[in-house]
């Protein structure tokens, strides 16, 4: 099955569809592990946050404990807050899947208002489900992990994302992007999209 | 993305395609326990990729219940054919680019697999940005 | 078992984690293109927001819960249908076919009145006595409503025009029912305003209906399934006034905006990407507005200064607030001089949609009093990608195709002589169509920028419609 078109056979790695959150694992720290967070979300009753600048894997960290909290025995119940949203889009109450084992995830919680935040967490509390959530600052629950981009990781990543063509961007364009972009990995990726997309047709033609 | 069971054909060179005209070809299982196989459907669709958020349509879609306990390798291959639309075409560009595909998502007892193969329709030239 | 999500991003597995589906996303009450998952409170959503709330559930729970709702929005239909056939309809279908005919005398007429929060309402009561078998009965009737309460009116002069049609110590003919000859009418017949009390149930019925079949169509399907049923879906458009063009060219915008639009020149006048015009009323309504309250208070603060006791803490608060005011009117202001003074540009076209490989007239106007350092005329392609930043959606726009049509250097352009440009236009050969996806989209455009003498840098943009060509063409 193989492709005789070459503009058919290559993808730009940094494409939204390889790049988005769960399309890549989190690359854990050393020091860090999954096992290591789930086992700290146990013990503070399965609430904590993960928080870390814009960029830094807070959304891709959460995509890669869902399973490990599934097979934990939870039940994860995920919400991802855009554009000022100020409240939850449903209410998780009155979800057709909640249980005792539910772990309500809120991706981007400083959206909420402070009383929806206080709703939440009396919700929460009341039913003994657990809450994970991602913020840019302390959001007042038991710390998980915060979230950070070096240029080894960000690095890794990137060779991760090219493959064999790790040839085609160099260690120094990797850290002088990611210092232009001041850490924020998703920007960093955005403008290796078009360097990327540069240095292909410059191969190709 | 391409599961290795599945393999997927074109009739003709398969190479570029234009609006209007049939692509047809076959698609089978290999290797695979036909035994494990509920149904295929096979699909002849464009998606979008690049920087924005993915678009896809389906331009002809089949869907084929295999009999349970049939054990007969007949049962995991078929054939497709579809006149090609008039648009769109594929499409190399900066930011989107527009790829047809024939894609073949085969259930199993508990899990499905998923394999496809690219075509061009039509002979657009990459898009290259151009000089201030 | 997959996570449930609800307002869920793509927060699917990371690969070689578990073999999870993907998360997917949704826009309100728009059928996923890619993915699925359940949405409890899609159907109620008035608007749509680019942005989106992405409601995805456990694709199974949530699917039956849709389903259940949507049952229930047609149980709910039936069971008024039913209340409605029931109490309205069927008891005039009986007087207008069970009933028997006899002959009364009426004894009396009244104007009954009911009190309620709304007001007075008023119904006709008529006094009649008839004879059935060796049975004298004196009863108060009207209709078959009579006593069910749907016999009151609020036009007292419509019940008095109706008690006018009975004299008393008249004979009248009158119906009564067999089976209960106290049950008698004066009237037969249908009333029209029954048949409008079903636009109701019948709408919860539809609503239900709709639900219901696109659950079940929709579930357990996968990503390809739920994309071609959508096409389907699209095919059966009850209001497609004909024009196929839509469906012979997929994914490529509508072009009848333009091709309704005949030129004076040319065959067609295309419209503006963006006019002035909306942006220049809703700018000065923020101004009235804005300015309204700011100087009611302003007029407090003078009237107290005049009053011999200024309040001081109003007036130095005031000020902030009358210095935008003033900035806000002084913008809008000079937004309208510079909509005035560059003038209205048009553009037309000879022929609509464009081919590639194809030549084109192309006719450009440009009115207003201006002496302009470049006037040109573009041919651009962009192409514009949508996609989610974190908590953030982003548009990013490339020009991928640039070709001056027209330039003029150092003239002037005198008030009431617009410049009149024509020039050819020209698509390239094998050039790429329009395109328009939810979140992508491929276009075309002329392009008139103009830098003149005391007034800023302006643009104005044009869209235009590439169809394929057939075939390859010529490079």
């Amino acid at each position: 099955m193989t492709d005789p078109d070459p503009l058919l056979s290559v993808d730009n790695p940094f494409s939204t569809r390889c790049v988005k959150p769960g399309a890549i694992a989190y690359l854990f720290p050393p020091g860090e592990d999954p096992a290591a967070l789930v086992e700290r979300l146990r013990r503070n009753a399965w609430w904590g946050q993960l928080v870390g600048p814009h960029g830094s894997g807070k959304s891709t960290l959460l995509a890669t404990l869902l399973p490990m909290l599934e097979l934990a025995g939870r039940r994860p119940l995920c919400f991802a807050l855009h554009d000022g949203q100020r409240r939850l889009p449903a209410d998780p109450a009155r979800s057709s899947t909640v249980d005792a084992a539910t772990i309500v995830i809120v991706d981007g919680y400083e959206q909420l208002s402070r009383w929806n935040r206080w709703r939440l967490k009396r919700l929460c509390r009341r039913r003994g489900w657990g809450l994970i959530v991602s913020s840019h600052g302390d959001a007042g629950l038991p710390h998980l992990m915060h979230t950070t981009v070096e240029i080894e990781r960000a690095a890794a990543i990137v060779g991760r994302l090219l493959g064999a063509e790790q040839g085609l961007i160099g260690g120094d364009e990797i850290a002088q992007c990611l210092a232009r972009h001041r850490g924020d990995m998703r920007e960093m990726l955005m403008e290796l999209y078009d360097l990327y997309e540069e240095r292909r047709r410059g191969v190709m033609s | 993305m391409n599961d290795d069971a599945i393999h997927i054909r074109f009739d003709g060179n398969g190479r570029i395609y234009h609006p209007g005209e049939t692509l047809s070809g076959e698609y089978w299982l290999e290797p695979i326990d036909t035994n494990e196989v509920r149904a295929m459907e096979i699909s002849i669709l464009w998606h979008t990729e690049g920087k924005g958020d993915e678009d896809i349509s389906v331009h002809e879609f089949q869907r084929v219940a295999v009999e349970e306990q049939t054990g007969e390798p007949s049962a995991c291959r078929g054939r497709f054919s579809t006149v090609l639309p008039n648009s769109p075409l594929s499409y190399e560009g900066q930011l989107i680019k527009v790829r047809w595909c024939v894609r073949l998502r085969v259930f199993l007892r508990g899990r499905e697999i998923v394999g496809q193969h690219r075509f061009r329709l039509g002979n657009v030239p990459p898009a290259r940005i151009p000089k201030p | 078992m997959a996570p449930a999500f609800l307002g869920g991003t793509s927060l699917s597995a990371a690969k070689g984690v578990a073999s999870w589906p993907h998360a997917h996303y949704f826009v309100p009450g728009v059928p996923p293109s890619s993915g699925g998952g359940a949405i409890l409170a899609r159907v109620f959503r008035v608007y749509q927001k680019k942005r989106g709330h992405r409601l995805t559930g456990s694709r199974t729970v949530g699917s039956a819960g849709e389903a259940v709702l949507s049952a229930a929005f047609i149980v709910m239909g039936c069971v008024g249908f039913t209340l409605l056939l029931k109490l309205l309809v069927i008891p005039e279908w009986r007087v207008n076919h069970e009933f028997v005919p006899q002959r009364c005398t009426v004894r009396d007429t009244y104007v009954g009145a009911s009190k309620n929060s709304g007001g007075t309402l008023y119904r006709p009561e008529i006094e009649i006595s008839y004879r059935v078998d060796d049975t004298t009965y004196t009863v108060r009737t009207y209709d078959i409503h009579f006593g069910t309460g749907k016999e009151y009116s609020s036009s007292l002069d419509d019940v008095q025009a109706i008690l006018a049609r009975y004299v008393k110590g008249r004979e009248y003919p009158c119906w009564y029912a067999p089976t209960d000859p106290k049950a008698v009418v004066l009237v037969r017949g249908y009333s029209w305003w029954i048949w409008l009390t079903f636009i109701v149930p019948l709408s919860f019925v539809i609503i239900g209906g709709r639900g219901l079949a696109f659950r079940l169509l929709h579930l357990g399907t996968s990503a390809e399934r739920r994309s071609a049923l959508t096409r389907q879906a699209g095919r059966l458009d009850l209001f497609d006034n004909g024009n196929g063009a839509h469906r012979k060219y997929p994914s490529i915008p509508d072009c009848s905006g333009i091709t309704d639009s005949p030129g004076t020149v040319l065959a067609y006048r295309l419209p503006i990407h963006s006019s002035p015009a909306w942006f220049l009323f809703w700018l000065g309504a923020s101004c009235a507005l804005w300015n309204a309250v700011v100087w009611v208070f302003a007029a407090i603060a003078i009237t107290d200064y005049q009053e011999g006791h200024p309040d001081w803490k109003l007036t130095i608060s005031m000020v902030p607030f009358v210095l935008a005011g003033i900035g806000l009117i002084a913008y809008w202001i000079r937004q309208i001089l510079l909509a005035n003074g560059i003038g209205p540009t048009l553009a037309e076209v000879s022929h609509h949609p464009l081919m590639p490989g194809e030549r084109y007239d192309l006719f450009i106007s440009q009115a207003g009093r201006l002496r302009l350092k470049s006037l040109a005329v573009l041919l651009v392609s962009e192409e514009q990608a949508t996609y989610r930043q974190g908590t953030n959606t982003r548009s990013e726009t490339r020009r991928v195709y640039q070709r001056e049509l027209f330039r003029r250097d150092n003239f002037e352009i005198p008030r009431g002589t617009p410049l009149e440009v024509r020039c050819p236009l020209e698509i390239p050969a094998r050039a790429m169509h329009s395109f328009k996806a939810e979140h992508n989209e491929v276009g075309w455009k002329i392009v008139v920028e103009g830098t003149s003498l005391g007034w800023p840098h302006y643009e104005r943009a044009f869209p235009l419609i590439v169809h394929p060509c057939n075939g390859d063409a010529p490079a």
